[in-house]
């Protein structure tokens, strides 16, 4: 069970996002024991605007395609496509934050704070949690993209890789916020 | 090499697509129990899929494995250490 072979950049990327796995996963376990203890959670929930979540969640699952393309390209030291699907990504992402914020607007409008219930507290503070990962993944993207349109990031290569692990666990929490909130 | 990568990304993607659509019918036709245990088994397919192809856990090495079980077991743990006083709960 050695790490030797694997970058350090790597490595510590991974340890990131295991110690990310507590934060979304207590998250996920405190919402799950608390609505199987609650009645009325299923009206609540019902509030929601499905149809907004649904084009999010198309909107998050492609930009991890394209986050990946964007890595099999930097390993074909291919900066031109390189940047184009970091450029896509970034626009995806800003399309799910968008929307997302449409959703916010609708439900504060209509009273559903988050003090509106527990139900809320916990939409809000899932919602905004993995909406503030999201967001500081489009800053690395964009951050990333400038440097492959300047031809900078052809030396660190490996950094569009860790990106994009991070991209794709953002990915995977919405993977699972999406049934519980709105499906469930 | 490129293109038979972005080709395999793009069979998964479709293969996400594919499972949402799964999900989001399962809730319309089927009772609430069986719909509930379907669309969470499909979460868990989706994200494998993710982990395993997009994070290219597949071809990992143990010790990245191991650093992602461990705290997913502590989370797992802590669902079913939570379970019982919540649902019992008088």
């Amino acid at each position: 069970m050695s790490g030797a072979g694997i970058p350090p950049g790597k490595i510590g990327t991974w340890w990131f996002l295991a110690s990310e796995i507590p934060v979304f996963g207590g998250l996920i376990a405190s919402y799950i024991v608390v609505r199987l203890g609650s009645a009325g959670w299923g009206e609540a929930s019902g509030h929601l605007n499905f149809t907004l979540a649904l084009i999010n969640t198309f909107l998050l699952l492609t930009s991890s395609m394209t986050v990946v393309m964007a890595h099999a390209a930097s390993q074909e030291n291919n900066y031109r496509s390189v940047a184009n699907f970091l450029g896509l990504t970034v626009v995806l992402g800003l399309g799910f934050l968008g929307v997302k914020a449409v959703e916010y607007t609708t439900e504060i409008a209509h009273g559903f704070t988050p003090a509106a219930g527990i139900f809320w507290s916990f939409y809000y503070g899932m919602t905004g949690l993995h909406g503030l990962h999201v967001l500081a993944g489009i800053i690395v993207n964009v951050v990333l993209w400038i440097g492959a349109l300047k031809g900078s990031l052809a030396h660190h290569g490996h950094r569009v890789e860790l990106a994009g692990l991070y991209w794709h666990f953002v990915d995977i929490v919405w993977i699972f916020l999406f049934p519980l909130l709105y499906l469930a | 090499m490129s293109n038979a990568h972005n080709r395999h990304y793009l069979i998964i993607w479709v293969w996400l697509l594919a499972l949402v659509v799964v999900s989001v019918t399962a809730v319309a036709v089927l009772p609430k129990f069986q719909a509930l245990l379907l669309i969470f088994a499909v979460a868990i397919v989706k994200a494998l899929l993710v982990a395993r192809n997009y994070m290219h856990l597949k071809n990992e090495r143990v010790i990245i494995y191991v650093i992602v079980l461990i705290p997913l077991t502590f989370v797992i743990i802590l669902l079913f250490a939570l379970f019982p006083d919540f649902v019992y709960r008088g």
